[in-house]
């Protein structure tokens, strides 16, 4: 390659080329676009069926496959029909109270944990993964049968109580994988300190430790309440009396064929109070780094 | 703090052992006699079970399982590393919050979102039909397909392939890219020795919550497959729901080995047992 300077001889201008450097800017280029279509390909994937089940809750005919005109009316349906309204209750009232015993029982299996040695700890871990790697299938049939073999001792277990076993069966894991990390991080002299000051162990617990890691416990809280709220597989082994959860109803109606539009409204309302909720803790959580820099 | 709260973590040893070790138990030892239900009182001791699973359809079911877990699996490795680092890369200021948005459908109701799926699969459907009004005349009739099957489970569990890539990416000290840039690497070769061999641990754990839930779930598969397609779980299912618990038991003690193995891979990666989160 040859360059004309003003003013100077004809110079030999060293490529970067010449040095056996390849710029490859063609598969470069390929590659480029290839990416951006994986990308796209990607959000498409994710969002078409919650782009779909906003479509069904705006049409008016309750045949999927036509739509007739836009329409608000299964949203105000929603709180008509009994069994979605039922559906929709137990739901909420399950993975509430899963997460709320899972949080309290996972933080302080996760201090217990903390304080084991090596080899108990690595037992302990070990076990603690089987809920989270087990298939699904696997861990409801296994829940199944061992309220199963219960069931001479309380005859009226399944149902709430067996389907609330199971939830916090499952989240627990997630809060206590959230929480333990936090601990490791935790300054062990804080709790000494407090035990010279006089604070007995467990208000110390509570006053020290607890607000310490209450950042690791909020992400699990989050974690189990998702986990629990979505749940299908294994709410489906372990209820019982016609107790029945959003995805069991879905999956029943769907066999009857007789899926209300209604639910596409609620899904649609869930998705979209999630979205304002995560864009909320965003712009708090924003704010108070804010805060802190100044 | 040793000696006092080491009683807590008592409680969750008998818990486990009894929730996840004792089913177990019940299940080897189902898949080994011939009953009703769960009553042992007739039990006779056989090993007719193992049997079956040599026969036609199981090994069918498994490699079935096999193949569409393996295929979905990879793709979610491609697709999901690609997101995952354009995220990283990208210059927004808050790639946490792009990040979750992305992933947002993840936390709708998984089987609805499969049921939609379906429904836009049928040649007819509300797409078309909006986009017929339209004027444009487009028609896929996939449904009840293999490809059916395999984009349902992309689209159903990609977002945790992306998520913890990007987790694995995320840990990853800028200071080490400096030292291979300053080292005289380019750009490609910068990824391939430096990042990637860093996020293989994300890869790993995510590979093995996208590849466990496809090959053992039975409802991606029954409605995306229409009854065609049968994976293990679908069978499984069936032998729960006809009551016949010595063949649903054996067959879940295999997958439970499956997982089991997947488990001690996990273990060897990562010594504290923590690499999930």
């Amino acid at each position: 390659m040859i360059k004309q300077y003003p003013g100077y001889e004809q110079y030999e201008v060293a490529n970067i080329e010449d040095y056996g450097y390849k710029e490859h800017r063609l598969t470069k280029k390929i590659f480029k676009v290839f990416r951006a279509i994986v990308i796209i390909f990607a959000v498409f994937l994710m969002y078409i069926p919650i782009f779909t089940i906003f479509l069904q809750s705006i049409n008016s005919s309750t045949i999927t496959s036509e739509f007739g005109q836009i329409t608000f009316k299964w949203y105000a349906n929603i709180f008509d029909k009994g069994s979605l309204l039922t559906a929709i209750r137990n739901t909420v009232f399950i993975s509430i109270w899963a997460t709320l015993i899972s949080t309290v029982l996972g933080t302080l299996f996760a201090i217990g944990i903390s304080t084991l040695e090596r080899k108990a700890k690595r037992h302990i871990m070990l076990l603690n993964n089987i809920p989270l790697l087990n298939a699904d299938i696997v861990s409801g049939i296994g829940l199944m049968l061992i309220f199963s073999s219960l069931i001479h001792i309380f005859p009226y277990f399944f149902g709430w109580r067996t389907m609330l076993l199971a939830h916090i069966f499952f989240t627990l894991p997630y809060v206590v994988l959230s929480v333990l990390p936090k601990l490791r991080e935790l300054d062990p002299n804080l709790f000494e300190a407090s035990l010279d000051l006089g604070v007995k162990p467990y208000p110390s617990l509570y006053k020290v430790i607890i607000p310490a890691i209450k950042a690791g416990i909020f992400s699990g809280m989050i974690l189990a309440f998702t986990m629990s709220f979505d749940d299908f597989v294994i709410s489906y082994y372990t209820t019982g009396n016609g107790f029945d959860n959003l995805s069991i109803w879905i999956y029943s109606s769907m066999g009857r064929k007789s899926l209300s539009p209604s639910v596409y409204a609620f899904s649609t309302l869930v998705t979209i109070l999630f979205f304002i909720l995560l864009i909320i803790t965003n712009l708090l959580r924003g704010r108070k780094q804010h805060h802190e820099n100044h | 703090m040793n000696k006092y709260f080491k009683k807590l973590a008592i409680p969750y040893f008998v818990w486990l052992y009894v929730l996840a070790i004792i089913p177990f138990v019940i299940m080897v030892i189902l898949s080994f006699v011939n009953n009703e239900g769960l009553n042992f009182s007739k039990a006779i001791f056989t090993l007719d079970n193992f049997g079956y699973l040599t026969t036609s359809s199981t090994v069918i079911a498994f490699m079935n399982s096999l193949f569409y877990a393996v295929i979905a699996t990879l793709t979610c490795i491609v697709i999901g590393y690609m997101v995952a680092y354009a995220i990283f890369r990208s210059h927004f200021k808050n790639k946490f919050l792009v990040m979750t948005i992305l992933i947002l459908p993840m936390w709708s109701n998984m089987l609805l979102r499969i049921v939609a799926l379906k429904n836009i699969m049928e040649p007819h459907n509300i797409i078309t039909d909006i986009l017929s009004k339209l004027g444009i005349h487009v028609s896929l009739d996939i449904a009840g397909t293999p490809l059916a099957v395999i984009i349902g489970l992309i689209s159903t569990y990609i977002p945790f392939m992306i998520l913890s890539i990007y987790t694995a990416l995320e840990k990853i000290d800028y200071s080490l890219e400096e030292a291979a840039l300053d080292l005289g690497l380019t750009e490609t070769k910068k990824f391939w020795k430096v990042i990637f061999p860093l996020s293989t641990k994300g890869i790993v754990s995510g590979s093995i919550m996208v590849f466990l839930p496809c090959m053992s779930g039975f409802a991606i598969p029954e409605i995306l497959g229409q009854g065609n397609i049968l994976l293990i779980g679908n069978v499984i299912d069936q032998h729960f729901r006809n009551m016949n618990y010595n063949l649903g038991s054996l067959l879940a003690v295999v997958i439970l080995i499956i997982i089991l193995g997947a488990i001690f891979l996990v273990s060897k990666f990562d010594k504290e047992g923590e690499t999930l989160l």
